[in-house]
């Protein structure tokens, strides 16, 4: 199928910028190709995609970016896009920790992954104007057994005026038909489920309104301020880094009524949560005692739920709070 | 060509008119691959570094499915996999690579040997940054290192151009007025892995015609009825001539490219001329910049233009030879032109290109004032307000403003506020000793006391939390699980991999502990040195005696293949130093390709599983028994599924590190993301590696093996098979169809472990 399209909104270059937000695992990026394939193959647009990120790594931030034009527009510019018509967020979380609606036009779209309203993202985000998308893609996506992103491409089918959500399903068919033909239907399910189970909210732009402060990322240090040679005199700050984000939805739960401290959880965990300290047993001698987990480097890999020899540890799915009010931090010792 | 193209599928199954395209979506590693792949290619000789590696795994993936019938061969680095280039060239057949960065720079020495013998390939450099420290992105640092290994060079700026680029370049390489190897430069991430609306000749046979057949008439070392001696041992008076035919050579290229062009439009429709120009005909000002950023300055010139100001790009579309004369041409009434350059000469007052348009302008006398610029180094973005920064320096100059003829630009100098600050203290002795304990009794042999894992948990670990791997990641506990067995103070060296790079994201670092980085093949050698330095320091009474420091290596991600000699050599030397492997079965860190430990029939991104192949083609690498052979004091295997084994292993690895000499481990561990694994089933499948006998738990003492956990003596042993089943790497071989895949891995499982039985049980084996 291929039907030629015209695109109603474009900036100065004659492009329309989505931008994805996700952490590595949750499928922008194929998110993003499926939709950026869909677009050029199937209707007939110009475009072109790519993502951040560079080394392998599931867990991290990553930017999947589409650019769409007018067959005859020339798609020169290689760079981020800095000022999408649409922000597409895979992981609600990353408002913590990324400035997701940097340049968002004072129109655009704002399409987030959450259990939130309209009205709770306008808050968490702090966008002023726009329209507001919020869809349960985990939810859908569990249920489904597949993964938020072709929910979270329904959604976007649905806000965007001229992508054809069967031209998106198409690709999203062939492209799984390839490699994984046992989950064509699931993911066609998951998108029409993202395309209906949807909460839209527009706060419209008043003339005067401006699209959201750009904001480009300066690094840390410079050369005045990075030590000679790249050397890090200050190594260890890497506690300083907060991955709670690369949870995608479960963690695991430490019930000390139940723990041995065995410290098997301990040993089999990759990212050093575990939380322990001395204390005096009933008879008065001195051991490791398990105190609880500290959620700021826990990935939610689970290794230690099937490494426990008890019930002290369980998988739960997270909700907001629970790590706030469960964790225990670790206690480093500081210079 | 000879090869059985009619047993060669299309990619596209239509029958198509001769030169009708196809219009796709594709990035420029897909378009550099699917040009290979029509050309057919003989043989390719390659090596995973990002971000250059998607060709080959592109490759593999169309060769799976019958689109082409290419020899992959992967090599052992990539030194290796230029010299397979080269011996396969000499051979008379087509040749093909793509490297990067650190990889090209390795294979460096080897790429003039080949342009002075004159034997033809084509080479696909994906550019990007040279280390140190260390970066994945794209700039033109690599590259510029090419301009003088007698190689034409043709800068491909987008994807469509990386496959036309790729056609044209076989047919330069292989024109008899040239007989070179030839380049195809193409911006590493910004068009290696950005997807766009391409073309490409729907039949392959469009492409073979243009390529025609291998050009008989040429020397091979393939033909005995025609003995040749290819490389003589050559000094002076003889070697200048050689160089001087290779110098017409080069230039004659440009001709021979510009013919090329010619005959690739008539069947394209794309034209390539020596010089991208844009907008130059009356251009006062312009900006000279090579593959993407230049399309990004076409957008602004554009813009300027619309306010009055005559700007213009130029980009090459060749720059060796060095389009001297077209420069010349273009250049010769603009007013003003910024070089703007993605790498630096350092020292040289301006990089190469700045001073070659500069020589060529002089030549003519003009007028033109030539503005330097270093840029984007390091994979910086482009944007086009960064182009319009560089208009603005022309304009200014041309108005009579002092500007720096040269200079960096998009350095940041940094806030004082937030200069680097120690946030932890130093581990001290205290917190990291006194938990193990070795003993040597009487008879020589060690004993090794460990306290339970509870324990253990008191002492610090060397590693902190807050590193970016992936959830359920293997690497961590394992290394941790050997460091819970060494006492007291610990200098790490990390080669190239996962750990490195998760662990030391500027400006962050995980290690508690001084660590070193170095490049992926050279930690053994490098570690080496840092020992022989310590005891040196020390005797000479510059460092105290009483100070005492355990040196540990880690490599993993196939570091012990591009290692492999640097390893061996200092286990030749016997320095006092612990090598750890972890071993993930494949190079994860550049996207899961295989490595020499991938088991056989495993599934890689370069050994992937399909009608025309089921995962990887050879046995696994048996790297432990390698090292035993160097006859090195202590030489040990072990998993964090057994974790009191490894932290044994490890205390003694210590021991013998301090008083004897090397000692090497290697780890099991899993990699969930590209063993498609669950990410909490990482314990469980190391464990059935070693129930299976795959990965045998043992020791080689002083030469003596023993067996410290055998699975059939616990009446523990599982078939294979139930580790495979837990992978989706592996899942494929548990089907019918690759029952013999299954049975070749399954007997040399049990031969490996027989052979091992034996050793235990003599010590003299």
């Amino acid at each position: 199928m291929v039907t030629q399209t015209k695109l109603t909104k474009t900036n100065d270059l004659g492009l329309f910028e989505i931008r994805l937000e996700s952490i590595g695992g949750l499928g922008a990026n194929l998110a993003g190709k499926m939709l950026a394939e869909a677009g050029v193959i199937n209707l007939g647009l110009n475009g072109s995609n790519f993502s951040s990120y560079g080394s392998e790594k599931k867990g991290s931030p990553v930017k999947a970016f589409i650019r769409f034009a007018d067959p005859e527009t020339n798609m020169r510019a290689a760079s981020p896009i800095e000022e999408p018509h649409v922000v597409g967020v895979f992981h609600e979380a990353l408002f913590k920790t990324q400035n997701c609606i940097s340049g968002l036009q004072a129109d655009g779209i704002l399409l987030v992954n959450t259990t939130k309203t309209p009205d709770e993202i306008r808050e968490l985000s702090g966008l002023k104007t726009g329209t507001i998308v919020c869809v349960d893609a985990l939810e859908i996506a569990v249920q489904e057994k597949t993964r938020v992103n072709t929910a979270m491409l329904g959604a976007l089918c649905r806000v965007v005026d001229f992508l054809d959500p069967e031209a998106v399903k198409a690709m999203i068919r062939e492209t799984f038909e390839k490699k994984y033909p046992a989950l064509v239907e699931s993911n066609l399910r998951t998108f029409d489920r993202g395309y209906t189970e949807l909460n839209i909210t527009t706060y419209e732009a008043q003339p005067g309104d401006e699209a959201q402060p750009f904001v480009r990322p300066l690094p840390m240090l410079g050369y005045e301020t990075q030590p000679m040679g790249g050397l890090i005199l200050n190594p260890g700050n890497s506690i300083l880094k907060d991955l709670s984000s690369s949870r995608q939805g479960f963690l695991p739960s430490f019930n000390r009524d139940a723990c041995i401290h065995c410290a098997a959880c301990d040993q089999v965990c990759p990212d050093y949560c575990f939380v322990w300290s001395p204390e005096e047993d009933k008879k008065g001698r001195t051991h490791q005692f398990l105190q609880g987990i500290d959620y700021q480097y826990c990935k939610g890999c689970l290794k230690c739920v099937q490494a426990c020899p008890t019930d002290a540890l369980s998988t739960l799915r997270e909700t907001e709070g629970y790590t706030d009010e469960n964790g225990v931090k670790h206690r480093f010792n500081i210079a | 060509m000879a090869l059985q193209e009619k047993d060669l599928k299309n990619a596209n199954q239509e029958v198509q008119p001769e030169t009708e395209q196809t219009i796709d979506f594709r990035s420029g590693n897909e378009m550099a691959a699917r040009a290979a792949a029509q050309i057919n290619y003989h043989v390719m000789g390659y090596f995973p570094i990002t971000p250059s590696t998607e060709i080959a795994e592109y490759l593999d993936e169309m060769k799976v499915e019958g689109e082409h019938d290419i020899l992959l061969i992967p090599a052992d680095g990539e030194h290796g996999s230029a010299g397979i280039c080269y011996g396969a060239a000499t051979g008379g057949g087509r040749v093909f690579n793509a490297t990067s960065a650190n990889g090209f720079l390795y294979m460096l020495e080897q790429l003039p040997v080949q342009s002075g013998t004159r034997f033809p390939m084509v080479l696909n450099l994906v550019t990007r940054s040279i280390s140190g420290p260390l970066d994945i992105r794209g700039d033109h640092s690599d590259l510029y290192y090419g301009l003088n290994i007698g190689w034409p060079i043709l800068m491909a700026k987008d994807p469509q151009a990386v496959y036309d680029m790729n056609i044209m370049a076989l047919r330069v390489a292989e024109h008899k007025d040239v007989r070179l190897p030839v380049v195809v430069a193409s911006d590493g991430f910004f068009t290696s892995h950005q997807k766009r609306r391409v073309q490409y000749f729907s039949s392959r046979e469009t492409v073979q015609k243009f390529v025609g057949e291998t050009p008989e008439g040429y020397v091979t070392s393939l033909d005995p009825k025609n003995p040749v001696t290819i490389g003589p041992y050559m000094n002076d008076p003889d070697y200048i001539n050689n160089k001087y035919q290779q110098s017409i050579a080069m230039y004659n290229a440009e001709q021979v490219f510009k013919d090329v062009a010619e005959e690739y439009a008539a069947i394209s429709g794309r034209k390539y001329e020596i010089l991208d120009l844009y907008q130059m005909e009356d251009a006062e000002v312009a900006v000279f910049l090579l593959n993407s950023a230049s399309d990004t300055a076409k957008d602004v010139a554009d813009k300027l233009r619309k306010q009055g100001i005559k700007a213009g790009v130029i980009a090459p579309n060749m720059i060796r030879p060095f389009p001297k004369q077209a420069i010349q041409e273009a250049l010769k009434n603009v007013k003003v032109v910024l070089v703007g350059e993605r790498a630096d000469s350092y020292g040289g007052h301006g990089a190469n290109l700045t001073h070659e348009i500069k020589a060529a302008l002089q030549e003519i006398k003009a007028d033109t004032l030539v503005l330097s610029r270093i840029y984007g180094l390091g994979g910086k973005d482009f944007y086009a307000d960064d182009a319009e920064a560089f208009f603005q320096l022309c304009i200014d100059a041309k108005d009579g403003k002092a500007v720096a003829l040269f200079n960096y630009y998009g350095h940041t100098p940094g806030k004082a506020e937030v200069a680097p600050k120690r946030v932890l203290k130093p581990l001290s002795k205290e917190q990291t000793s006194g938990f193990v304990t070795v003993t040597q009794e009487e008879n020589g042999e060690l004993k090794v006391k460990i306290p339970p894992l509870r324990v253990l948990t008191g002492k610090e670990k060397r590693i902190a939390p807050g590193h970016g791997a992936c959830p359920g990641c293997g690497i961590f506990p394992g290394i941790e699980t050997f460091l819970k067995g060494i006492e007291g103070d610990v200098v790490v060296l990390f080669q190239t991999g996962c750990a490195m790079v998760v662990t030391t994201g500027y400006p962050y670092s995980s290690h508690k502990v001084t660590y070193i980085h170095n490049l992926f093949q050279n930690g053994a050698a490098t570690l080496s040195g840092v020992v022989e330095m310590f005891f040196e320091r020390k005797r000479r009474g510059e460092i105290e005696i009483g100070e005492d420091i355990t040196f540990v290596m880690i490599t993993g991600d196939g570091g012990m293949d591009i290692g492999m000699g640097p390893a061996i050599g200092a286990a030749l030397r016997n320095h006092k130093m612990i090598i750890l492997e972890y071993d993930n079965e494949g190079y994860m860190n550049t996207g899961a390709q295989l490595s020499y430990s991938t088991p056989l029939g495993h599934m890689t991104a370069t050994s992937n599983v399909g009608t025309k192949q089921g995962g990887k083609p050879f046995h696994h690498k048996d790297t432990a028994q390698i090292m035993a052979a160097t006859n090195i004091p202590y030489v040990f295997t072990g998993t964090e599924a057994f974790p009191q084994d490894l932290i044994k292993k490890a205390a003694k690895a210590q021991w013998y590190a301090k008083n004897d000499g090397m000692a090497y481990g290697k780890i099991l561990i899993s990699c969930p993301l590209n063993w498609k694994a669950a990410d909490e089933a990482g314990n469980t499948i190391v464990a059935n590696a070693v129930n299976t006998c795959f990965f045998p738990l043992y020791e080689v003492e002083r030469g003596v093996t023993t067996i410290t956990h055998d699975p059939e003596e616990k009446g523990k042993r599982v078939p294979v098979g139930e580790w495979l089943k837990l992978m989706g790497k592996t899942k494929h071989l548990l089907r019918p169809e690759y029952a013999e895949s299954l049975k070749a891995f399954e007997d040399e499982v049990e031969r490996r472990w027989r052979r091992l039985k034996a050793k235990h049980e003599s010590p003299y084996l």
